[in-house]
């Protein structure tokens, strides 16, 4: 079975999904285990996987035998399988963390459906990372955003069914500008594999029908990974799905469009055509600084914590592209990694808030006061992803930022240096506000719901992530070990 | 709901055609133009047709909800399950020729082919009817 | 000699992350909760002690602890020059923690397990400081540094409290940028980061680039409280006494304090900052820091304030010994590390003594207070006398020492800063002992007795040490301080 790894890691939640559904109508408790399970076989699988790409390189599957070009192609490389760990990590942690917090934010009748569009999800992001063919990234793309729009509107109230429509709304026109680009590509080149696409294109560099597609992906994935100012879905999304949503939009599905970016730039198009010929990384560069200050600032302004969560988001976005987009090799190597970090602490974050809403049914923060004492762990929680947003070593967050940085020195570029650093200031005054609410403010009375921690399947997602925010940065070498060759190889033209 | 005999009357006899020509958009998905999405949706057209001729509870009773989930799971089912089976012979996923029939590799390839995309008609057609039902029951309360 | 492999040093620092985790995980037990930072202290000291012989000996001791990213390694060296700093904060933790258990159980505290545990990490991060055998590790450790300190400053959790503990980071988490951005340059520049004596620097920049360098280093270690970047300190005095004392007039300021002597002698290198001419400019920042901070001082009527301008005036002493680039200059500066922490702790627990056992704050209020609690304010007129530079007290020595470097090199308008500097502290001292030993007492004060045991205890052996100190100078920290100096002379 180990040669059909790349497949099956794709098939196997797509079986879940209609055996999670089966198994809910059965009886609605049976769609959670099959969902998890589900996860944790694909997890396995992924980690099967990973052990081939190290050892082999790239690992190449050809689907139903026919041969690329003409076939789908999957192909695994050391980017696609960092990639997929995380995302799998993440949707694993959030899978078990939804058992109980959608108990309250979802009707109960919905359950069954939610596993499925869920697993639904997590085959739509498992199948962009592992595809080679350009047309199968846009499928899967658009099935995990169909899943995730549907996430969004699931919770009670209307607020979350305008946010998801929004969303739904923003995210097909960001699908139109893609599948666009890929029409003019497949009219160009008549091939939709993606090394083969690369092979084929540098003759066509200064083509003109060449450059409109290359818009066209750009403005597409730019909405997608809801880079400044095309961000406006985002707030509310995140702010009114349900808290497991929250937790997977900020850290699975925001780093789908993150990926996708990287490997349409970078392996579609080369470094040498997106530096050369059509100077877009210098723009997209200045964006994300925008977006990382914008992003910073706007969260300062929240009194919602979830809301100040997902404009935090933006700011983070921000610097994974512009880890990108200085285009060497330590700044790629942080952007990728911030890829693990952000996601990793913004899980956690977003796990926190979604526990206090539980608990308590705050959702502002100044009436989180006290809450160091009712909810110990969570708060403990609470601090160490706060401090690793804000960039204190030795958390993940530093790391990321010492890359950054120093790539940022490398290039010489000295505005987003400071960028960098004064961002990690901002992010210290709204966390530390937050902080202040929670721990160094007495509770005044009127507390309504229990007190005491959250239930132990909510609490160990986020006290692993909380603990993988301080054993990565402590130990950064393992990811960095996995990732170290991929910048390079991204950057190979340079 | 008012009857309705016109309406009725050309439905009933509408739907048999439909269907049939769903069915031959899908089985002929292999060889020209069309396949499981196309040929599933026209089913589930045939369907609609049904609820909007006859009401949705008469739908409901001749097709449970459950009977809808079922179909859908099992379309996947026999997709994903065509490419294990191929895996399991040695082949790669969807590697038809590899599953061991009387017949010529091109023959159970075309076979094969057709299977998945019964598989993936019917996933089509269950979710489409689905959605549809779940909307109307929305829009109308229970009618 | 080779340097000698030891998890020592790593173990010295774990110790108190432990205990701050034991601590927080008992955090019901206030008993045990004392009893863990107790013990927790008296083995960290032990662990730092047991290094002493091996330094002594003319050994180090190094232990590389992980190689966290590539350039950037977490490594822990113990040389002549750390070993001072870490024998100060280790040995004062001990005293400190009792004074605390004192003082929290007569101010009815709470939050305990967040106090001590916050404390430990503190104490903790400040020794890494200490033994830190590079820039990274140092950095890391000064930003655990601030953020486990900050818990203590707003311990009190009133609006004043909050107040003080937002100005306190905006100050040091900035600083903590600037020296992460001092520290990317430097990698930058040359390659590495690792403390070498002779610097790292020479032959890699300009002296354009040295001195923005020196510039940004220098607000980077804000934590020494040089002016302008010094009004954190006096803010912080909210925090509670024994945090006043062994933090912010020990552990963290000094960290400030060693952190750019460690960098202006092993990153710079002596040579290279004196071609660049970066002596002249910390020399300047320094001696208006020393005048202007004792003028300040005079002003306040609050003790603890007044104690918090002095400290940052006798901060100033450390920069400009180690500005003279001479040996007896920084063999001033190292030894005024300790000689000062001793001084000013028993300054800073008396201080506390009186809340504890008075309530009062203001210097105007404590007339006669030397007669209701005689033995109190005989360990302040200790203090007091030896940081003014007095003999017998050890004050006395590091100030000679600094007087001869700046002989030494020649600059006599820091010989007169130095002068002028004694007599303004005795200007701000004196009227204290003064009001406290001859005016008669006031009428709330009838019935006061000494303070409570376990508060008073500490201050007595902290004064008894300054003065023991003063009449043997040499061991340990005389000692050590020469051989750092020679060390970094390049001799062996």
């Amino acid at each position: 079975m180990m040669e059909h790894l790349p497949v099956l890691v794709v098939i196997i939640p797509l079986i879940g999904a209609y055996t999670s559904l089966v198994g809910g109508w059965v009886d609605r408790r049976y769609a959670f285990p099959i969902a998890f399970i589900n996860i944790l076989t694909q997890f396995t699988a992924a980690l099967l996987l990973t052990v081939r790409v190290m050892q082999e390189g790239v690992v190449r599957y050809n689907l139903g035998d026919w041969l690329p070009p003409w076939g789908i192609e999957y192909v695994v490389d050391r980017l696609n399988i960092y990639v997929l760990l995380i995302l799998l990590f993440l949707s694993l942690l959030c899978c078990a963390y939804s058992k109980r917090s959608i108990g309250m934010e979802i009707e109960e009748r919905k359950h069954t459906g939610f596993y499925t569009i869920f697993l639904l999800l997590v085959a739509g992001v498992t199948g962009i990372t592992v595809t080679g063919d350009i047309f199968n990234l846009y499928v899967f793309l658009e099935i995990s955003s169909l899943a995730a729009y549907t996430l969004v509107s699931s919770g009670r109230g209307g607020k979350g069914l305008v946010a998801g429509f929004n969303y739904l709304v923003m995210g097909s026109v960001s699908a139109c500008f893609i599948l666009l680009g890929i029409g003019h590509l497949y009219m160009l080149t008549g091939t939709l594999n993606m090394a083969d696409l690369a092979r084929v294109l540098p003759p066509l560099y200064t083509s003109t029908t060449l450059h409109t597609a290359f818009v066209f992906f750009i403005v597409g994935l730019s909405i997608k990974t809801a880079l400044f100012p095309l961000h406006l879905w985002l707030p509310d999304a995140y702010t009114h799905a349900p808290s497991t949503v929250s937790a997977l939009l900020s850290t699975v599905v925001s780093k789908m469009g993150v990926y996708a970016t990287i490997r349409i730039l970078f392996s579609v198009f080369t470094v040498e055509f997106v530096v050369g010929y059509f100077p877009v990384m210098e723009f997209l560069s200045w964006l994300a600084a925008i977006a990382i200050i914008a992003g910073s600032l706007l969260a300062i302004a929240q009194r919602d914590l979830k809301r100040m969560l997902a404009y935090s988001s933006v700011g983070q976005m921000g610097y994974i592209l512009l880890g990108v987009g200085m285009v060497n090799q330590l700044a790629m190597t942080g952007g990728i990694l911030h890829m693990l970090n952000h996601a990793v602490m913004k899980g956690c974050l977003f796990m926190v808030a979604g526990a206090f809403i539980f608990r308590t049914g705050f959702r502002r923060i100044d009436d989180l006061k006290g809450m160091g004492k009712r909810m110990p762990w969570t708060s403990a929680a609470l601090v160490i992803g706060a401090l690793s947003m804000i960039g204190i070593p030795p958390t993940v967050g530093f790391m990321s930022k010492w890359y950054l940085a120093l790539g940022a020195i490398e290039a010489g570029q000295w505005v987003f240096l400071a960028v960098i650093l004064a961002s990690s200031l901002l992010s210290a005054v709204y966390f530390w506000r937050l902080l202040e609410y929670v721990y160094f403010r007495e509770g005044e009375g009127g507390v309504e719901g229990g007190t005491g921690d959250v239930p132990l399947p909510m609490l160990i997602p986020m006290l692993v992530l909380a603990a993988a925010c301080l054993l990565f940065g402590i130990f950064v070498s393992i990811p960095l070990s996995l990732i170290d060759p991929v910048a390079e190889s991204l950057l190979g033209g340079v | 709901m008012r009857e309705d005999v016109v309406i009725r009357t050309v439905c009933r006899a509408m739907i048999p055609f439909i269907q049939l020509f769903a069915l031959y958009v899908i089985l002929h998905g292999s060889s020209s133009a069309g396949g499981g999405f196309q040929g599933g949706v026209i089913f589930a057209s045939a369907f609609i047709l049904y609820v909007i001729a006859f009401g949705i509870m008469e739908v409901r009773r001749r097709m449970h909800e459950k009977v809808v989930v079922a179909l859908s799971s099992l379309g996947l089912y026999i997709y994903a399950g065509i490419g294990i089976l191929c895996i399991l012979f040695g082949a790669g996923f969807l590697g038809y020729s590899a599953i061991p029939l009387p017949v010529s590799a091109a023959e159970t390839r075309g076979l094969m082919m057709e299977f998945v995309e019964i598989g993936i008609g019917l996933t089509v057609m269950a979710v489409m009817t689905s959605i549809f039902m779940d909307i109307s029951v929305k829009e109308g309360g229970e009618d | 000699m080779e340097p000698l492999e030891s998890p020592v040093p790593f173990i010295a620092i774990l110790v108190p992350f432990c205990a701050a985790a034991l601590i927080l995980l008992s955090y019901r037990r206030r008993r045990l909760i004392e009893a863990y930072s107790l013990l927790a202290s008296i083995l960290t000291f032990a662990l730092v002690l047991i290094l002493l012989p091996r330094v002594m000996e003319g050994s180090e001791v190094t232990w590389s602890v992980l190689k966290l990213l590539p350039g950037a390694n977490l490594g822990l060296h113990v040389d002549a020059f750390g070993l001072i700093f870490a024998l100060t904060s280790s040995s004062l933790w001990i005293v400190s923690s009792l004074y605390s258990i004192g003082y929290m159980n007569a101010h009815d505290g709470h939050n305990l397990a967040r106090f001590y545990a916050a404390f430990a990490i503190a104490i903790a991060s400040a020794l890494a400081v200490a033994m830190a055998a590079n820039l990274f590790t140092l950095f890391i450790f000064y930003e655990i540094l601030t953020i486990s300190t900050y818990p203590l400053v707003v311990h009190e959790g009133t609006e004043e409290a909050m107040r003080a503990g937002r100005k306190y980071l905006a100050y040091l988490l900035t600083a903590g940028v600037f020296l992460l951005l001092s520290l990317l340059f430097t990698q930058h520049l040359a390659g590495g980061n690792e403390f070498t004596s002779g610097g790292i620097l020479a032959g890699h920049a300009t002296d354009f680039i040295v001195r923005i360098l020196f510039l940004t280093f220098l607000i980077g270690f804000a934590k020494a409280a040089w002016m302008p970047l010094h009004s954190w300190l006096p803010t912080a005095m909210v925090a509670p006494t024994p945090v006043s004392a062994l933090l912010h007039a020990v552990a963290v300021v000094k960290a400030g304090a060693f952190g750019m002597m460690r960098v202006i002698c092993y990153i710079f290198g002596l040579e290279l900052a004196s071609a660049a001419g970066l002596n002249m400019a910390l020399i300047l920042i320094a001696s208006v820091t020393i005048l202007v901070s004792s003028f300040f001082a005079l002003a306040q009527d609050n003790l603890k304030r007044r104690l918090a301008y002095s400290t940052i005036g006798q901060l100033s002493y450390i920069l400009l010994g180690v500005a003279l680039l001479t040996p007896q200059g920084i063999a001033g500066a190292l030894l005024h590390i300790p000689f000062h922490a001793y001084m000013k702790i028993t300054l800073f627990f008396t201080a506390g003594c009186i809340l504890v056992s008075t309530g009062l704050e203001n210097i105007s209020e404590m007339k006669g207070i030397g007669r209701r609690m005689p033995l109190t304010m005989g360990a302040f007129t200790l203090g007091a006398i030896g940081v003014c530079g007095f003999p017998p007290l050890c004050g006395f020595f590091s100030k000679l020492l600094l007087a001869e470097g700046s002989v030494e090199a020649g600059a006599i308008p820091v010989l007169l800063v130095l002068l002028s500097s004694s007599v303004l502290n005795a200007a701000y001292f004196f009227p204290i002992i003064r009001t406290a030993f001859l005016d008669d007492p006031a009428e709330e004060l009838r019935g006061r007795k000494e303070a409570p045991v376990l508060v008073l205890i500490p201050s007595l052996a902290t004064a008894l040490l300054s003065l023991l100190m003063g009449l043997y100078p040499a061991f340990p920290f005389l000692e050590l301080a020469t051989m750092a100096v020679r060390a970094l002379a390049g001799g062996p």
